[in-house]
């Protein structure tokens, strides 16, 4: 029995329908002896680059199609007016019904190219309607494609209502279009009835296709692999649907998995018994569908144009018409003269070998292309630099693409691309964050939008969403469902029931995880299937005019940019060509503190000439008070910068490298710092290598420097010791490589212990290096913001809080401000402006020097719109509160958040009695009655006698209004009774002993749980308590009875040890963490006796109902996204899990072990429980009578 | 330190008993205001010297009354005035009658919420807090227009008087107009209309029996929708609920007519995702049946019902509630 080809298989990349990964899907049709599988998913072919990839691996051949939507043929004949529905009342609560109604049809690709390219205008068809995706019938035809109608088509529904009448007509448009290519599907889950998935269906769509002599197939439209996976189905359908799952309504029939070819060939004999033919004709069904498979034939290398590479065509690109090389190489040469190396043979010497590297490689128009758009974007005016590896290329350079002098920096063109390494080259620019999609728009501009795609990112099922969508999917109580989401870390959902098991602050809830019966194995089941997509915040596809034959592209649904429905993996094995442009906030940041200084002042600052070795900017740096300052500003930094002590631009550069899971693993910072201090002797093997080892003391740190050392040693090139050093992280390839360094260094002439040695130092950081390329690309920035900081620090901070780059919160930006001697201004209608600005605050003696103030913007307010903003900023100055109302026209309640924050406090009252006028301003504005407002003296609002906001109230509107305390610190409130508690403030910390137990309180401002060395699990946590910052880490040991705490509450008092490691290095391990909120409360009502008792409590155990634990409902929508940027080594990306991989086993068993050996703990490098740093009203008490 | 406010802890089944209680305070005075659906306002300013008993004395033996014969536990405040009462109610328990000192009465008022004073809903209360005026002192020391610009000249008055301890009312004597509800909780969240309608129809059809029973007819049907959703307020509360009211054509105890006043609140709301979890009815403003005036048609069809539902009572009277029901209701 030969095998059985499936036509109409759905995958996790129908969004919310399929079940089952491609690559599921392809390993199974292996198992069951199938020769081919097609992957034909809802409105999309986003997982066809990886189901290619898995059949090839299985020895699969993959067919390429789509389940689309499509619209009726026009016309007033076409009988549509029994279906259509009287409109339905809006409902006042829970929404309309998702609108699932429309008909829908396979579409399989069948003639090579010619049909993929057709399926990809299909299919971008569909999606250039309004909202729902829907092919119109004008946009209905195709040449290459072969079309089968199933049960859902608009002739199966006919069918399924007894209309084979009805049935005949809606089938004329579609012989009209496709003729011989049509295929009715017939379709066997097993159910009775004449539906969808009947026999009855079945049956009468094979006897309908005899009669009008269409050629049917069988089908099963699968949407997962395996059996027993109906229960999936139901819970995808009902978070589809938006529904809960409902079993009196119908569940998911449980037969549409992957059936083998006996199990086809039965339900073929079953259904044309029905229709009333011989059982002999169930092959001729069979037979049908092989050979309608058999026409499908779509090559994934030829026809997809998997591994081959298409660029702009040069004209577009400034060739004109010369070829992209020549033009490469002039404007090279223009760029040797423009930068001043004209007289430099090296540099010259270098061009010309790394252009003929991009020579040999074809890529010159790829690097004319990056140039193109960066220029288009220096054009407009906005900051970019290049990053990563592409930093290390002369040409790049000369291009104006990189920053930083390759060749003084001593970075290698080999890094980036040799004639030995056959990938595309990758080059990455950051650009101001606030204006990226301005870049995105000139992108577009310049090449046209049929050569330029954003690329898509499938968001996936993780352990939050998954909660949500199966606990709504059970009617589950949708408090609990909140609060079960709230507790898990970021974490992957097939994790679940291990995460129960292992980690302490969910031991709590695993204590009732019977209660809640299926839950957890179906959140593991829906492991990483898309959920949705959306559009990666940085790749860019550029192509030539062929990109829309080779891609479907869909609009994004906030600005309508194209975007292909493929995502990044997937782009590079398409060979195209992707460009990576980033949004960096450090970046929009900067560009406004420069902005804010020459309005204020009149200097014009130009940040990429600043004077190199500014010694005011390294003092900043070296004082470890980096908060704000590029890449150098995580409490591991400034805990490492604070040991390093960096002088010089190069030292930056290190640091930067050195601050990463590789050279972290490796060890490296502990030996640099001893050598750079002199406390150890620098090693190194030979005098030959001193050039690359005495750079950084002898330990390697950088890629560049293996690569300078293999060279060296065994008189190779150097692409292809950077080839050498990509094998050194294989074990195997490692020994190959061994022998064959020893015998190559030999023949040079090398003696055996230098050989040793030197072998020890590649084989000891070969693998763990990080290029140094991208840190110098990095410290470039690094470098400009710390001079900022030091010398326009008002403007700096003005940048920071209004682009907000940090991993801070703003509250703490704020804090460092006050405690760097920068005056915080608060909000006022007629002086702040719609960004943060400068205000000049005092003159003083010396007339340059003045003090320049921080003066709070309009858009931190909460719920203020742009257009307010600007409203309010263009109209200043307001004489009076009704000039204020009448011109600015502020809502009402902005106008009452302004009130509360005392940026009315100039038309005098007090803040509540500039509310009351506030509402009777509205009030008479609604009625069309004149404002008639009491008015005291002249333009002074009067006095109503309404009490004014208390101390506490102002604080509490000004956490709740800018999510920001403004006028001071909030832990100040607390003062007294951390005082009572004998809790050590983050200024006396300083002198604290090595050793000494101290009690530490403060607000959370930030928790990691970063991959650290040991492969043990720690917690990183910084409190700010008004007077400086304090950084806690938590170890295994103390996760029991701290993990909780830590996680889900915002005010924290620690007990810890205090470590010292250097001048300026200091941290707090904390042995226990209580909730300090609570605290404060029980001291508020039942004093400190209550206080005590509650600390006599085990720790550990959670407080009473009292603590503000969650809050609303939405907290986390959005935050469950992975953002790309977060590296995470420990690989929780899209991968399906294998079955019954979620098996509890001990943590020991399960510690992820990176390729290089380094041990992680599972549960490390993710973001953790609770919702992120506290903002606004979460770190204040809610009191019934505050104001708002 | 005359008037007392009862509040009978009465379970919801069991609102109908709150005649016989009222009866229970009319054997101290006949000054007795219903405050429907478990309260009553009390004068006591004869009984004192008839009982030669203090108020707070007073309470006590009615508490002990209405367990014994009842079995219904009560909180008791007392109060110079009604208004008072009402606010010493509050701070009542079961057994710890609160009273309002005569001669205090501001300090007994200053540190208390807006909300404890008769006639503050949550709206006054919300714009009282947002201006700071979240006690009854700082209320008290607002100036008289202020308090007037905020809530409306006649409610601003009352406010500031109130706030000041001045308790104009009294206790009115009145009839009870008490209400029947019932409710029908879902095992699940529920979407189907068909489901809702027949929780409706069970629900109208228990109301009416209930209601004849006791030879009552009803003026106004309410509707309550609750629904699956995490509560509005971040600090818990109830979830979130729609109502609807209907005043019916004529008082009626007919089942047929209520679920159709039900139906017809139930349609109007277009629910379709709605999570619903429970559906509730409440038959309000109830008089007895022979005050009832009913409009008699010509079709026979509603007689014949009418009869058929008077039968069916006397079925079910003898053979238990679940003899006799609609046929979409016994699948």
């Amino acid at each position: 029995m030969p095998g059985f080809t499936h036509l109409h298989t759905a995958s996790g990349f129908s969004l919310r329908h399929g079940a089952s990964h491609p690559e599921r899907l392809a390993e199974r049709a292996f198992e069951r002896g199938m020769d081919a599988l097609a992957l034909t998913d809802r409105d999309t072919l986003a997982g066809a680059v990886r189901f290619a990839k898995a059949c090839a691996a299985a020895g699969v051949r993959p067919l390429f199609g789509a389940d689309l939507a499509v619209a009726p043929p026009p016309g007033p004949a076409r009988g549509d007016e029994s279906v259509r529905r009287e409109r339905r009342r809006t409902p006042v609560r829970g929404g309309a019904f998702v609108d699932e109604s429309a008909a829908r049809a396979v579409f399989l690709a069948r003639d090579g190219a010619r049909g993929w390219a057709d399926l990809c205008r299909i299919v971008t068809a569909a999606h250039a309607g309004a909202d729902i995706p829907l092919l119109t019938w004008s946009d209905n035809h195709a040449d290459g494609l072969t079309v089968l109608l199933g049960p859902d088509s608009d002739v199966g529904r006919a069918l399924a209502a007894g209309r084979p009448d009805r049935a005949a007509r809606l089938l004329v448009p579609w012989r009209e279009v496709y003729g011989d290519a049509l295929r009715l599907e017939a379709v066997w889950h097993g159910r009775t009835g004449t539906g969808p998935g009947s026999l009855r269906l079945a049956a009468r769509t094979v006897g309908f296709a005899a009669e009008q002599g269409v050629r049917p197939v069988l089908g099963n439209a699968v949407r997962y692999a395996d059996p027993g996976m109906g229960p999936v189905a139901d819970v995808l359908d009902a978070a589809r649907r938006l529904v809960p799952v409902d079993p009196k309504r119908g569940l998911d029939s449980g037969e549409a998995w992957l059936k083998g070819a006996d199990a086809m060939l039965r339900a073929a004999e079953r259904i044309v018994e029905s229709a009333g033919f011989r059982r002999e004709a169930a092959h001729r069904l069979m037979e049908q569908t092989r050979a309608t498979a058999a026409e499908c034939l779509v090559d994934p290398e030829d026809d997809l144009g998997m591994g081959s590479v298409h660029f702009p065509e040069p004209h577009l690109v400034g060739a004109g018409r010369r070829t992209a090389q020549r033009t490469l190489a002039s404007r090279a040469a223009a760029g040797m003269v423009r930068k001043g190396y004209a007289g430099r043979r090296a540099y010259w010497e270098r061009m010309h070998h790394e252009l003929d590297i991009i020579a040999h490689h074809g890529f010159a128009s790829y690097f004319l292309t990056v140039a193109q758009v960066v220029d288009d974007v220096r054009d407009m005016g906005i900051r970019v630099a290049a990053r990563g590896s592409g930093a290390g290329s002369l040409v790049n350079h000369l291009l104006g693409i990189a920053h930083a002098d390759p060749v003084e920096h001593r970075l290698l063109m080999e890094r980036f691309l040799s004639k030995e390494r056959v990938v595309l080259p990758d080059i990455d620019i950051d650009v101001e964050s606030a204006r990226r999609l301005e870049v995105y728009r000139a992108i577009i501009g310049r090449f046209g939008a049929e050569r330029v795609a954003t690329v898509a990112m499938p968001e996936t099922y993780r352990v939050r969403h998954a909660v949500r969508d199966v606990g709504a999917a059970l009617s589950l109580d949708p408090a609990d469902i909140d609060r079960i989401a709230k507790s898990f870390p970021h974490i992957r959902a097939r994790d679940a029931r291990a995460a129960l098991d292992e980690l302490p602050e969910l031991r709590r809830l695993a204590g009732e995880r019977e209660k809640y019966g299926r839950l957890w194995e179906l959140v593991e089941a829906l492991d990483a299937l898309p959920r949705g997509v959306a559009m990666h915040p940085c790749g860019v596809l550029l192509s030539d005019a062929s990109l829309l034959s080779r891609t479907p592209v869909m609009p994004t649904s906030g600005e309508g940019f194209p975007m292909s429905q493929f995502d990044k993996d997937d782009v590079e094995d398409l060979g195209l060509l992707k460009l990576d442009v980033l949004g960096v906030r450090m970046q929009s940041a900067m560009a406004h503190a420069v902005a804010e200084v020459a309005r204020a002042t009149g200097e014009r600052i130009d940040l990429d000439a600043l004077p190199p070795g500014d010694p005011a900017a390294y003092r900043l740096v070296r004082s470890a008070e980096t908060l704000g300052c590029f890449q150098i500003e995580s409490p591991g930094q400034r805990d490492l910068v604070g040991r390093l002590q960096p002088a010089t631009f190069h030292d930056l550069v290190v640091d930067i490298s050195l601050f990463r899971p590789g050279p972290v693993a490796a060890d490296m910072v502990r030996p640099f710092i001893e050598a750079r201090h002199g406390r150890a002797p620098i090693r190194c093997p030979h005098p030959d290598l001193e050039g690359p080892l005495r750079e950084t003391y002898g330990v390697v740190v950088f890629h560049e420097q293996i690569i300078d050392i293999v060279a060296i040693m065994t008189g190779c090139g150097r692409g292809e010791a950077d080839q050498v050093r990509r094998g050194l992280s294989d074990p195997e390839s490692q020994g190959r490589i061994r022998v064959w360094f020893a015998q190559r260094a030999a023949a040079g002439g090398y003696d055996a212990e230098t050989i040793r040695r030197a072998w020890e130092i590649v084989e000891a950081f070969g693998s763990y290096g990080f290029c140094k390329a991208h840190a110098v690309a990095f410290a470039v920035p690094t470098y400009q913001s710390a001079w900022l900081k030091a010398h326009h620090p008002a403007a700096f901070y003005a940048g920071l809080l209004t682009h907000d780059p940090g991993m801070y919160p703003k509250r703490l930006l704020l804090a460092d401000a006050r405690r760097r001697g920068v005056p915080v201004l608060p909000l006022d209608v007629n002086r702040s402006g719609a960004t943060h600005r400068i205000e000049l605050v005092s003159e003083s003696a010396v007339a340059s020097a003045g003090v320049w103030g921080l003066r709070l913007a309009l858009l931190d307010v909460h719920g203020i719109s742009e257009a307010e903003a600007k409203r309010i900023a263009d109209g200043q100055p307001y004489a009076s509160l009704l000039d204020f109302w009448e011109r600015a026209r502020p809502s009402r309640p902005l106008a009452g958040r302004l009130a509360q924050v005392g940026a009315l406090d100039a038309f005098g009252a007090n803040r509540r009695d500039l509310q009351l006028h506030l509402t009777e301003l509205h009030r008479g504005a609604r009625s069309g009655g004149g404002g008639q407002l009491p008015l005291a003296g002249g333009r002074e609002t009067a006095s109503a006698g309404l009490p004014d906001l208390s101390d506490a109230e102002r604080l509490s509107a000004e956490l709740g209004v800018l999510s920001m305390d403004a006028s001071r610190n909030l832990m100040d409130d607390h003062r007294a009774f951390l005082r009572e508690l004998g809790v050590v403030s983050a200024r006396r910390l300083r002198e604290a002993r090595h050793g000494e137990t101290v009690l530490v309180a403060g607000a959370k401002a930030a928790t990691q749980t970063p991959p650290i060395r040991s492969g043990k699990r720690v917690v990183f946590s910084t409190l700010d308590d008004g007077t400086g910052l304090v950084d806690l880490a938590f170890f295994d040991d103390s996760h029991d009875a701290c993990a909780h705490a830590v996680f889900h509450s915002w005010l924290l008092l620690v007990r810890g040890v205090v470590q010292r490691r250097g001048p300026r290095s200091l941290s707090v391990v904390g042995s226990a963490a209580w909730n300090l909120a609570e605290l404060v409360e029980l001291r508020a009502r039942g004093g400190l006796d209550q206080v005590a008792a509650r600390l006599a409590a085990p720790p550990g155990t959670a407080g009473d109902g009292s603590v503000p634990t969650d809050g609303d409902g939405d907290g986390d929508g959005t935050a469950d996204g992975d953002g790309p940027a977060r590296a995470r080594p420990g690989g929780s990306g899209g991968r399906p899990a294998p079955t019954g991989s979620a098996a509890p086993d001990p943590a020991e068993e399960r510690r992820i072990r990176m390729p290089t050996g380094y041990e992680m703990h599972p549960w490390a490098d993710l973001r953790p429980a609770g919702e992120g740093p506290a903002v606004g009203r979460k770190l204040w008490h809610q009191s019934p009578g505050s104001a708002g | 330190m005359t008037i007392l406010c009862v509040r009978f802890q009465l379970p919801p089944a069991r609102e109908a008993a709150l005649p016989e209680l009222l009866e229970l305070l009319e054997d101290f005075t006949p000054v007795v205001e219903a405050l429907p659906p478990d309260g009553a306002l009390a004068d006591l300013r004869g009984a004192e010297r008839y009982f030669g008993r203090g108020a707070v004395e007073l309470a006590s033996v009615i508490r002990v009354r209405a367990l014994a014969r009842h079995g219904v536990d009560c909180v008791i405040g007392a109060g110079p005035g009604p208004m008072l009462a009402r606010v010493a109610l509050r701070a009542a328990r079961p057994g710890a009658t609160c009273a309002v000192p005569e001669d205090a009465v501001a300090e007994f008022l200053a540190d208390r919420p807006v909300t404890v004073l008769p006639g503050v809903g949550a709206a006054t209360a919300r714009i009282l807090c947002e201006y700071g005026l979240d006690t009854l002192g700082r209320v008290a020391a607002a100036p008289l227009s202020t308090l007037q610009r905020l809530v409306g000249a006649r409610a601003g008055r009352e406010l500031h008087e109130k706030a000041n301890g001045v308790d104009r009312g009294r206790v009115v004597p009145n009839a009870v107009a008490c209400s029947l509800a019932t409710e029908r909780a879902f095992g699940r969240d529920e979407l189907d209309p068909d489901r809702h309608r027949g929780a409706l129809l069970s629900a109208a059809e228990e109301i009416g029996s209930r209601l004849r029973a006791v030879d009552k007819v009803c003026r106004t049907l309410t509707l309550t929708v609750r629904y699956a959703d995490l509560p509005r307020s971040r600090t818990g509360g109830a979830p979130p609920s729609t109502t609807r009211s209907r005043t019916l054509k004529e008082p009626t105890a007919h089942s047929a007519d209520l679920a159709r006043a039900a139906y017809g609140m139930y349609d109007a709301l277009g629910l379709q995702r709605a999570r619903v979890r429970a559906l509730a009815l409440r038959a309000e403003g109830l008089t007895p049946a022979d005050q009832a005036s009913h409009q008699l048609t010509f079709d026979p069809a509603d007689e014949r019902a009418r009869r058929i539902e008077e039968v069916a009572d006397r079925a079910r009277a003898k053979f238990g509630p679940r003899a006799v029901m609609p046929g979409r209701l016994a699948a």
